[in-house]
């Protein structure tokens, strides 16, 4: 093997701003991309034994695990071609996972080795659609006590609550010019970070914004992201993590970039993105300052507060790992 | 060890150990509109530490050697394109942001043209001659948007004026279907023959899918300076979308915000 003398590696390069800086690891994943391909690696999630699980539409292996290290422990799935949305539920002590299929316009709910236990079609109960196709499902959120709440995001942008067995209950959001409306629906998560108000948050990706609705589904507030076309929201102690798709100045561009919130939903860092600056409360334009990334499309936040950023369309690359620098 | 195999035993270490330094991102251009009467004061930022902004206002493409900017830059010309790019050591410098902003033309005082598409209205009948304009997105209110054959402005000045060129400002947005007009025609009134005639033709035949979005200005320049009160435009848009396109052989849009004469 060739001698390589450490003064010949490059500094690994550091993101973010304020409490939120990161070192860059973009080889994390060892998995052989001749068995184990991706195309978009749509989004991912840690299982309480602290595995990182990661869903792409490439049906050789839709749901790939990893160890933190980024060594591949096994794989399932090969019914998904539209895999978008991955949550994980822990129900009575026993971890599920919900996937949303875009190309499927289901919602399926599985075990953690991929048996499907339940499967959502087009929510014709609602009364606003006449077919599956209309319905291309994005994101679920569940709530503790088991209720299912589905984001429409590449349909008709609609919110549909249906209670733990999958029983519609009511639906909210949809197109529109009022507040309460949504554009590109494509995210959707409990926010309980305040015990005494807790919420839904949901991405209204075109609008470059989150918005606040109750568990019913009345709308409170929106939380402008301007420039950022955010993807869903992810809370992981008292700080929400989103991928940001693309800059709003550099459409289709693959300008990229990560955004944290504090608990007060103010920017604090943006990771390969514009330091978040504020004129009289008022957040400016978000954007990407450096390509690190190409299209990020989801956060996840290891126990070890690790971020792990799996891209869209993005020359098939595996999830990028980011480590905090303290 | 000779020495051309210590270069290349160099060579290889080094691109193996450090690959690609990674790229900057364009500055941010912020503008309201890229239409403006008398002068226009244009920004630039970019909220990364290390970093600087070059900018050329002389069509050049910019490169680290080029004025750093520090102040909104003061347009008054009749068209000033504004190139710019980040810079910042151990970084490849951003690919190039670009916007070309174009002064008042001769005053317009009514416009009549072939109703938008219901999607993509504008923002009344006046649009074209608002000076509103220049953002490259669709959904942007300042654009008509078009699909289908043909499309006519009609214009009326105060009174018989000289023209010597007409601007026609439009989008192209290929991911989108939107191109330029294939087929631009340009007519004034000749009061004696009591007649529109036709006084510049240009065609533009969209041959390659481009990528991004952006305002491209469309400058006809008159072969002879006519004196006219009411001028004609008639555009043609693109009728089958090219090779390599998801939309090929369909139909594409044109889109448009503004019109100006000189």
């Amino acid at each position: 093997m060739l001698y390589q003398p450490s003064f010949l590696f490059k500094e690994e390069p550091l993101l973010g701003h304020n409490n939120k800086r990161y070192k860059l690891n973009t080889h994390w994943s060892q998995a052989d991309v001749a068995k184990n391909p991706v195309n978009d690696c749509h989004e991912m999630v840690q299982d309480s034994k602290g595995r990182i699980i990661l869903l792409t539409n490439e049906t050789k292996n839709n749901v790939i695990i990893y160890d933190k290290s980024g060594k591949l422990l096994t794989t399932w799935g090969s019914e998904y071609p539209g895999a978008h949305g991955l949550t994980l539920f822990n129900e009575n002590g026993t971890e599920v996972l919900f996937i949303c299929d875009n190309s499927r316009h289901q919602v399926i709910k599985t075990t953690m080795d991929g048996r499907v236990l339940m499967v959502l079609d087009y929510p014709k109960e609602t009364g606003e659609y006449t077919k599956a196709e209309e319905y291309v499902p994005t994101e679920t959120a569940i709530t503790a006590n088991g209720d299912i709440y589905v984001a429409d995001g590449y349909g008709k942008d609609f919110i549909i609550h249906y209670d733990a067995s999958g029983r519609y209950i009511n639906h909210f959001g949809g197109r529109g010019n009022e507040p309460k409306h949504l554009l590109n629906a494509h995210g959707v998560c409990v926010d309980n970070r305040d015990k005494n108000k807790p919420c839904l948050l949901v991405t209204s990706r075109q609008q470059n914004a989150f918005k606040r609705y109750t568990f019913t589904g009345e709308y409170i507030d929106t939380i402008a992201l301007p420039g950022a076309w955010v993807c869903r929201p992810v809370i992981k102690g008292d700080y929400l993590y989103a991928a940001v798709l693309q800059s709003n100045s550099n459409l289709w561009k693959q300008s990229g970039f990560v955004t944290i919130l504090d608990q007060q939903y103010k920017v604090i860092s943006n990771l390969g993105g514009s330091e978040p600056q504020y004129a009289d409360g008022k957040l400016q334009e978000l954007y990407q300052t450096i390509k690190y990334f190409q299209y990020p499309h989801d956060v996840c936040v290891d126990d070890e507060e690790n971020l792990y950023i799996a891209q869209w369309n993005s020359g098939k690359v595996y999830p990028y790992k980011l480590s905090p620098v303290v | 060890m000779n020495r051309l195999a210590t270069s290349l035993l160099l060579f290889f270490i080094v691109t193996t150990c450090y690959g690609q330094p990674v790229q900057l991102a364009p500055p941010l251009l912020k503008y309201q509109s890229v239409f403006f009467r008398d002068t226009a004061a244009v920004e630039l930022s970019f909220a990364q530490q290390g970093t600087s902004i070059h900018y050329t206002l002389n069509n050049q493409l910019p490169t680290e050697k080029d004025k750093i900017y520090t102040r909104p830059i003061r347009v008054d010309n009749l068209i000033t394109t504004v190139k710019a790019i980040t810079a910042g050591e151990g970084f490849l410098s951003s690919e190039v942001v670009a916007a070309t902003f174009i002064k008042d033309g001769l005053k317009i005082i009514s416009i009549q043209q072939t109703a938008a598409n219901e999607r993509f209205p504008g923002n009344g009948n006046n649009t074209l001659i608002d000076n509103e304009g220049g953002v490259a997105d669709l959904n942007a209110k300042t654009w008509f948007g078009y699909q289908q054959d043909s499309v006519e402005i009609n214009m009326l000045l105060e009174d018989r004026q000289k023209i010597s060129s007409v601007l026609i400002h439009c989008l192209q947005d290929n991911g989108g279907w939107i191109f330029l007009p294939e087929h631009i025609q340009v007519f004034y009134f000749e009061e004696a023959k009591k007649s529109f005639q036709l006084v510049a033709e240009q065609w533009n035949p969209s041959k390659e899918i481009i990528t991004g979005a952006s305002c491209v200005p469309i400058i006809i320049t008159l072969p002879k300076k006519i004196m006219a009160r009411k001028i004609k435009i008639v555009l043609r848009g693109i009728q089958s979308l090219p090779e390599g396109h998801p939309g090929k052989g369909k139909p594409g849009w044109l889109f448009i915000d503004e019109i100006k004469l000189y």
